[in-house]
This record gives C-alpha cells, sequence and structure tokens, in this order.
C-alpha cells in the first residue's frame, strides 16, 4: 500500500488549548495504564502449578514481545515505524537499553520476593517513581519553574502513593509464609526500583526527540526478551529450559495473555511519560498495585476471611494511593515549565541532528505537514495474523484451571478496564492520531 | 529530508552517543544490575 501524504494537519502553533488538552491525554493515558498494568497480574494467578519463576517471567515476555509487534503494526502500520527510526536512528540504542534494563529489574524483583517477601520488596521497588523524578528533573528539565504548589503536588503525591503501597503490600502478604529476611532481598529490590526508575531516561528523551511510542516499544521488545532469553538460559540452562517450557505448555496461553494485557498498559504508559513526562506519569502508572490488589480480593478472594484490620490497612493503603494520584494529577505543568521540556527537545534535536519542525510537531502530538500518513500493508496483517496465530495455538493447549472466581466483579472490572482503553484509546485517537 | 538524522555521518551520530550522559547512567545502571544480580545468584 503506498504511503498517504498528509495535507490536513496544520503545522504546529503554539496553542494554550491544546497543550492543555494533552497534559489532561497525558493524565488519562496514567490512569489507564495503571488499570491495564494491574489487570496483568489477574491470567498469572491462574497459574498455580510449580514452575520457575524465571521460565514464567520468559513466557510473559515472549507474550509482550509478539503484542509489542503486533499492536503497533495494527494500529499505525510498520511502514510508520521505519519511517520513525529512518529520523531518528540513536534512539533504537535507547530503546534496546530500556528493555535490557526491564528484563534485570524484572528478574530481580523475584529474587527479592523470594528472599524478603512482597511486603517489604514491593514499597521498595515502587521507589522508582522517586527516581523517575530525579532523572526528570536532572536530564530533561522537568518541574523547573514548575512553582511551589506544583513540585509539592508531585513530590507529596509520589511520597504518599508510596506509604499507601507499602499499606496494600503488608495487607495483601499477611497470612503468607513469612520470607527468610536477607539482605540480598533488600539490594535486589532497591536494584529493581533503581533499575526501573532509570529505565524512564530512554523513555523521556525518545519521546523528546518526536519518536511515536508504538515505534518506541516495537525495539523496546527485542533488549527485553533478548536479555531475559540471556538471564533464562545461565540461569537453568538450555535443555532444562526446554524440559521446563514443555511442561509449563497447558498454562502458557495465560502467561501470554498476561504479558498482552501488559503491553496494552505500557502502551498508555509510555503516552503518559509522552504528555506529562516522566515525573507525573510513572507515579501516575504506578497506581497499578491498587488495580491488582482489587483483582485479587474482588475475584480471587484473596483476603477473604481475614481479620477486619487487614481490611482497614487496604481501604487506608487505597485511599492514600488515590490521594496521591489525585494530587500528580491536579500538578499539571504549567506554560513556563513546558517551555523548559521544549528547551531540553531542542538541545536534543541540535544534538542528533533530527528535524526541530518534525520535533515541535511530534511534542504537540501532530504529524508534520507533507508526512506521510500512516498506512497498514501485507506486512502489518501478515504480523498480527501471525500473532493471533500463536495465541490461537496455545489457547488450544490451555488448560482452565479449576478456580473459585467471582464472575460478577470480573465483569466490573473487566468493564472498567474496556471503558478505559475506549476513552483513553478514542481521545488519543481523535488528539494525535497517536502520535 | 533536510536535517535529519539520516543524514548525519555515522561517525559523528556514534561520537555524539558515546558522549551522551544520557547514553552512560543507565548503561552503568544495567551494568551494576547485572553485577548484583550475579552477586545474588
Amino acid at each position: 500500500m503506498l504511503p498517504v501524504i498528509s495535507t490536513t494537519t496544520p503545522p504546529a502553533i503554539p496553542d494554550v488549548t491544546r497543550s492543555k488538552k494533552l497534559q489532561l491525554l497525558g493524565i488519562l493515558s496514567g490512569f489507564a495504564a495503571g488499570a491495564w498494568l494491574g489487570a496483568a497480574e489477574a491470567p498469572t494467578k491462574l497459574v498455580s502449578i510449580g514452575i520457575s519463576p524465571m521460565v514464567i517471567s520468559l513466557i510473559m515476555v515472549i507474550g509482550v514481545f509478539l503484542a509489542r509487534w503486533s499492536l503497533p503494526a495494527l494500529i499505525l502500520g510498520t511502514a510508520s515505524v521505519r519511517a520513525d527510526v529512518r529520523r531518528a536512528p540513536h534512539l533504537v540504542i535507547w530503546a534496546l537499553l530500556a528493555g535490557c534494563l526491564w528484563a534485570v529489574a524484572n528478574t530481580l524483583t523475584i529474587y527479592a520476593i523470594r528472599d524478603i517477601g512482597l511486603s517489604i520488596a514491593f514499597p521498595l521497588w515502587n521507589s522508582n517513581s522517586l527516581l523517575g523524578i530525579l532523572w526528570g528533573f536532572l536530564f530533561f528539565n522537568e518541574l523547573r519553574q514548575a512553582g511551589w504548589r506544583r513540585l509539592a503536588g508531585v513530590l507529596g503525591g509520589a511520597l504518599v502513593m508510596c506509604v499507601g503501597a507499602t499499606m496494600l503490600a503488608i495487607a495483601s502478604s499477611s497470612g503468607h509464609a513469612s520470607a527468610a529476611h536477607s539482605l540480598n532481598g533488600v539490594w535486589a529490590a532497591l536494584g529493581a526500583g533503581i533499575l526501573w526508575g532509570t529505565m524512564y531516561i530512554p523513555y523521556r528523551k525518545a519521546y523528546l526527540t518526536g519518536m511515536n511510542p508504538l515505534s518506541f516499544v516495537t525495539f523496546f521488545s527485542f533488549g527485553e526478551l533478548g536479555m531475559m532469553s540471556i538471564l533464562s538460559v545461565s540461569s537453568l540452562g538450555l535443555a532444562p529450559l526446554w524440559h521446563e517450557l514443555l511442561s509449563a505448555r497447558s498454562v502458557i496461553f495465560w502467561l501470554m495473555l498476561g504479558g498482552f494485557v501488559w503491553v496494552i498498559g505500557d502502551i498508555f504508559q509510555q503516552y503518559a511519560a509522552k504528555y506529562v513526562g516522566i515525573s507525573r506519569g510513572i507515579p501516575l502508572s504506578n497506581s497499578n498495585q491498587l488495580w491488582g490488589l482489587l483483582w485479587g480480593i474482588l475475584v480471587f478472594g484473596e483476603l477473604h476471611g481475614r481479620g477486619s484490620s487487614i481490611y482497614l490497612e487496604v481501604i487506608g493503603g487505597s485511599l492514600l494511593m488515590m490521594l496521591g494520584v489525585a494530587a500528580i494529577a491536579f500538578s499539571s505543568a504549567t506554560g513556563q515549565e513546558q517551555s523548559r521540556w521544549k528547551e531540553a527537545a531542542t538541545r536534543e534535536s541540535d544534538r542528533y541532528n533530527v528535524a526541530a519542525d518534525f520535533v515541535e510537531a511530534r511534542m504537540d502530538g501532530r504529524q508534520l505537514l507533507g508526512e506521510a500518513k500512516p498506512s497498514r500493508g501485507v506486512l502489518d496483517w501478515l504480523l498480527v495474523i501471525a500473532a493471533t496465530s500463536v495465541f490461537v495455538i496455545f489457547a488450544a493447549m490451555a488448560r482452565v484451571p479449576q478456580m473459585s472466581l467471582h464472575w460478577g466483579p470480573a465483569a466490573l472490572l473487566t468493564g472498567a478496564l474496556f471503558f478505559l482503553l475506549i476513552t483513553c484509546g478514542l481521545s488519543l485517537w481523535r488528539t494525535t492520531r497517536f502520535n | 529530508m533536510p536535517g535529519s538524522s539520516a543524514n548525519q555521518p555515522t561517525t559523528s551520530r556514534l561520537a555524539s552517543i558515546l558522549t551522551d550522559i544520557h547514553f552512560w547512567v543507565p548503561v552503568a545502571v544495567l551494568m551494576g544490575g547485572l553485577l548484583l544480580l550475579r552477586f545474588i545468584r
């Protein structure tokens, strides 16, 4: 299919209304990201057989890989991805780096949970949002000239969310066998937080330079799958890994589905990072813990029969998380702060010789005048068909687990997910055409 | 595509990447993470 030349999009003009619209879009994307990232845990809860955590992580990453290639192909087409890479080829390195950082962080969390339990590990690695704020401030002019009220809103909101996350993590892990406390586990959890917090440097760099989030995630997935494969093979050995994968074939579908759901959340997270920056986008999407807990309690009956103090902890933690989210959502960037973002974008376009009008148009969520309109070709449909086929094959092999699920809350939460998907997806399409 | 990164010489682009602190901070953190993982395992 020949690319269609766009003639309808006006050149980027500084527009306060549009700027506010993009800020709201970023905040909405952060909310949607939290909901979908939290829901990604649901399919994995259906897996109760004894598979190595490394193998579970690897299978999820394979699902993630398939989704990261098929969804961008379906939404924009791979021609758009290729065009983005031609404009800013240097960003492929940052996408691969971000994927590697994610894979190592994810593996560290496995060891952290094993050694110190979820209640201590989760708040430690959830500190990634604080590091994201620091990197955003130091490297990308975020929160500069934001004013004390907004600075306090973002920092205070992130801290309150960390306290809420601690309460939720303690509540969700109470009653489980206590893990052996170990300094190794603390280091692993802190390490995961540092790796995840630093992963947002490539995110922000890519979006300040005008790369489309859908293009960035396709290359991110190579780093992610490559590093995860190396870690799995070096940890288990090739033959035992293959044996474990074969023995897990009846649950591969559920894990890959978890990966697929996670990608939808991550795509929204990328748009949040693009339009409100990492200092606000990351804490907002960290509300995934709240959604994960809602699935656990309401659908899987995880805290059934526990004491009222646990429920009080859950309610208190949830309220704190919501308070933190609200504080950040109401601290959107002012015009002065946004002009500092543009200075950082100009620095990037000068350094890597990326056309300034392209960077400006993309920061404004627009296509450049005369830029080829995204279109799907045969390759894109082949990618979508191939990814769908893999999912269908594993779905046919999947065993439906014998579990007692509460279908009413499941339908309600699924409805909320699709409401956010449609609302946020339509808003992104109408405002930016997914640019 | 005038002024695009595609027209930047590869050596110049490589030099820009290798002198960019945004490159070295994630690389250093990744190396630290891999060392930590090795130490824990």
